[in-house]
């Protein structure tokens, strides 16, 4: 028992540094997501033409290929024409990009929730489309859409371990670092799990108390999107 | 004396702390017709729901027949396929269509061919009227249509008792009388029937005792002449008149507006 | 002309790159229909099961979507060297099918849960017992139900298969970093063609699922 216990703790400094990895990458690749998925959720919903098939190119693209797949192409590809990049800020953009397309058909979907009579009230009132998407749909729907959303912050943080397959140092990769001077995997894949596990119900406790904190009677999406 | 169909002896039942029936007991003849009103959460609905024990009753007894129904020892069911039960919002399978919803209960149930079940399923559909919807789905039918494929289903499995826990009350004004001119016909036809409901018109025509259920007792059973027009207790009149009020200016609202 | 030669040399090894995906196909299928098998089981447990196998249904959910995929594989990968004797390829099945298994458990649960309570009794009314109302009532309707989420965890499946090349499997990944490995100044295009792969597969398998759901529904 206590030779378990020592050995946690020889090894969860390093697992710690791991998971504040994890954590630096998934913060960056959902902001990523954002700043992108947002104009794309737009350009799918409102745009007209050229400007709405690249948006739905991008996203089916993106959810149609491996996660991967994106980020080999970014880390060893992108190298083929001229464009270096680290491994960290390769992680991100791929991750980034990845959750991006996620992101946008979140944002679609709350958009497309919100009753048509909406949009008609605000332009009864002289709003621009504009206005009215900006001022009136928006702000409902960023509040429709933050169930779906916390679902892709749980699905980012795990999927950031997929970042070890270009060696960046993230808790996975730590892990197997470990296991690599200890030949003990199953102990250290046992903890890294359970590191995962303590994380993610700490998120979404958090989650669930910000959703409570600022939700409006009778607006509500059901969490359970499968 | 006609033969006992349905025996119910002093029923009770407890949702938490409130008790729901308090000793309920009513007894039901072959071919009678028996129109239970009475107002809302009385426990009408769990009435029916203990007799084929979709809900369990804490202590009375039922019997089908003079036979005991047991829980544990008797097979429920076989209980069940000798009562049909029609609800108020109809309970159609939403995957199957009309006539698949009257087979299915015979196939799966009674162990019937598959072709034999087709062609009662037909048989029973027809004498509900609706023949030339055997291959609709539920979201296909209007409510009075679904409400009768609901019937026939009840009905294919020869029942020796049909229970009907208010079977119009979810329908339009307008689809009502189909629904129950199919009852009536079941009653002519001699179906031992309990009805939950306040069609007082059904009542008075169909019914050959009325059950006024109040409180989770029976507080006045008698004839339809009796419970209309003389009844024994204020409560029962206070209560006829209400349902009477309730219906026509119902009704006369209708009319002012169209 | 260099970039013509590098060009060539990927353009050539693309029917070596196609073989690759017989294996993912294979994964793939194996692991959904593990994973609906399971899935569907901790769901039933999940909905009418008693309170110790509705727990251990709740609980395995819970932890098994906590994990990363990779996590899973080398876990199940180690216990398959070391303990049991499994090979990589049937880790690598049993991993996507436990990760893929939670998550359909939450499907089936959803959709049996969707089915009105209203169904169940009347079946019962009708002299059914649990067991047939469960199989030829609500069933048939929360599968049909299932199908757009289970279509979705399908393609995701396909595409975490891609994982099992970090066991050494030879899919269409792995066989994408030989030909990377072989020549240089060929990553870039031999992995676009590898996404181009997995997006026609991705787009196949959904729109057969759609066309299967178009099939089986029921007006509503
Ligand atoms: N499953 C249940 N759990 C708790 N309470 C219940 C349950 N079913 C019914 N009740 C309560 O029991 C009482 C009687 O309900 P019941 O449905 O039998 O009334 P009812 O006479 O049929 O009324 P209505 O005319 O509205 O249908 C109500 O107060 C109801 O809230
Ligand atoms: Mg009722």
């Amino acid at each position: 028992m206590m030779e378990h216990v020592n050995f946690l703790i020889s090894i969860l400094p390093e697992l710690w540094k791991g998971l504040l990895v994890s954590l630096e990458l998934s913060a960056g690749a959902l902001l990523l997501g954002l700043i992108i998925g947002l104009p794309v959720s737009l350009a799918r919903t409102y745009g007209k033409g050229i400007i709405k098939a690249i948006a739905v190119a991008y996203i089916e693209l993106i959810r149609g290929t491996p996660m991967v797949v994106q980020l080999v192409i970014i880390y060893f590809g992108l190298p083929d024409i001229g464009i270096v990049l680290d491994r960290i800020p390769a992680a991100i953009i791929a991750l980034g990009i990845n959750s991006s397309a996620y992101q946008a058909e979140y944002f679609r979907g709350a958009i497309l929730s919100i009753d048509s009579g909406q949009m008609m009230a605000a332009e009864a009132i002289g709003m621009s489309k504009r206005q009215a998407v900006l001022n009136i749909i928006l702000p409902q729907a960023l509040r429709l859409v933050l169930p779906p959303w916390s679902n892709e912050l749980v699905y980012m943080i795990k999927y950031t371990s997929v970042a070890f397959l270009i060696a960046v140092p993230e808790l996975m990769a730590r892990g197997k670092m470990i296991i690599s001077w200890t030949f003990k995997p199953l102990e250290v894949l046992f903890w890294v799990g359970v590191i995962y596990v303590i994380v993610l119900s700490l998120v979404a406790k958090i989650v669930d108390t910000i959703e409570a904190k600022i939700s409006i009677p009778g607006f509500q999406m059901s969490r359970e999107s499968f | 004396m006609a033969k006992q169909i349905l025996r119910i002896e002093n029923l009770r039942k407890k949702y938490g702390d409130t008790e729901v029936l308090k000793g309920v007991s009513l007894t039901v003849e072959e071919g009678e017709v028996v129109v239970i009103i009475g107002p809302s959460g009385t426990g009408k609905s769990t009435l029916l729901r203990c007799i084929n024990h979709l809900t369990t009753a804490d202590s009375g007894d039922i019997y089908l027949e003079n036979q005991k129904i047991e829980r544990g020892k008797t097979d429920l069911n076989k209980v069940r396929q000798q009562i049909g039960m029609v609800f108020q919002d109809f309970n159609l399978f939403n995957h199957l269509t009309a006539i698949q919803n009257v087979s299915i209960g015979l196939v799966k149930v009674k162990k019937m061919d598959k072709k034999k079940a087709m062609e009662k399923a037909y048989k029973e559909l027809a004498r509900v009227g609706l023949e030339d919807k055997i291959n609709h789905y539920p979201a296909e039918l209007s409510g009075g249509q679904k409400q009768r494929v609901a019937i026939a289903r009840a009905l294919a499995m020869d029942p020796k008792i049909m229970l009907f826990d208010e079977p119009t009350s979810a329908l339009d004004p307008e689809l009502i009388g189909e629904v129950l001119a199919v009852m009536k016909d079941l009653a002519m036809a001699g179906m031992t029937m309990i009805v939950v409901s306040h069609e007082l018109g059904f009542a008075r025509d169909a019914a050959d005792r009325i059950v006024f259920l109040e409180n989770g007792v029976v507080s006045e059973i008698g004839t339809p002449e009796k419970i209309f027009y003389n009844p024994e207790k204020q409560r029962t009149k206070e209560f006829i008149s209400k349902i009477t009020q309730l219906h026509t200016s119902g009704n006369n609202q209708e009319s002012a507006g169209l | 002309m260099g970039i013509n030669e590098h060009t060539w040399k990927v353009i050539s090894a693309i029917p070596y790159l196609l073989k690759g995906v017989g294996m993912t196909l294979k994964i793939t299928f194996l692991a959904l229909i593990f994973g609906a098998f399971f899935g569907l089981l901790l769901a039933l447990a999940r909905v009418y099961g008693g309170s110790i196998s509705r727990r251990f249904a709740i609980v395995y959910s819970r932890i098994i979507r906590s994990l990363p995929l990779l996590v899973i594989l080398f876990m199940l990968y180690y216990l398959a060297s070391e303990i049991l004797d499994l090979s990589p390829f049937l880790a690598v099945v049993l991993a996507l099918a436990v990760h893929t298994s939670a998550y359909q458990s939450e499907i089936f649960r959803g959709s049996i849960q969707s089915i009105s309570k209203g169904q169940m009794e009347a079946a019962l009314a009708l002299g059914m017992s649990k067991f047939q109302c469960v199989l030829y009532i609500i069933l048939p309707q929360a599968l049909r139900r299932a199908l757009p989420y289970w279509s979705n965890e399908a393609a995701i499946v396909l595409k975490d298969s891609a994982l099992a090349y970090v066991l050494g499997i030879a899919e269409l990944m792995r066989r994408g970093e030989y030909v990377v490995a072989r020549s240089s100044q060929s990553a870039l295009l031999t992995y676009l063609i590898i996404g181009i792969i997995y997006f026609i597969l991705t787009s196949v398998l959904t729109r057969s699922l759609l066309y299967a759901e178009k099939k089986l529904r029921i007006p509503c």
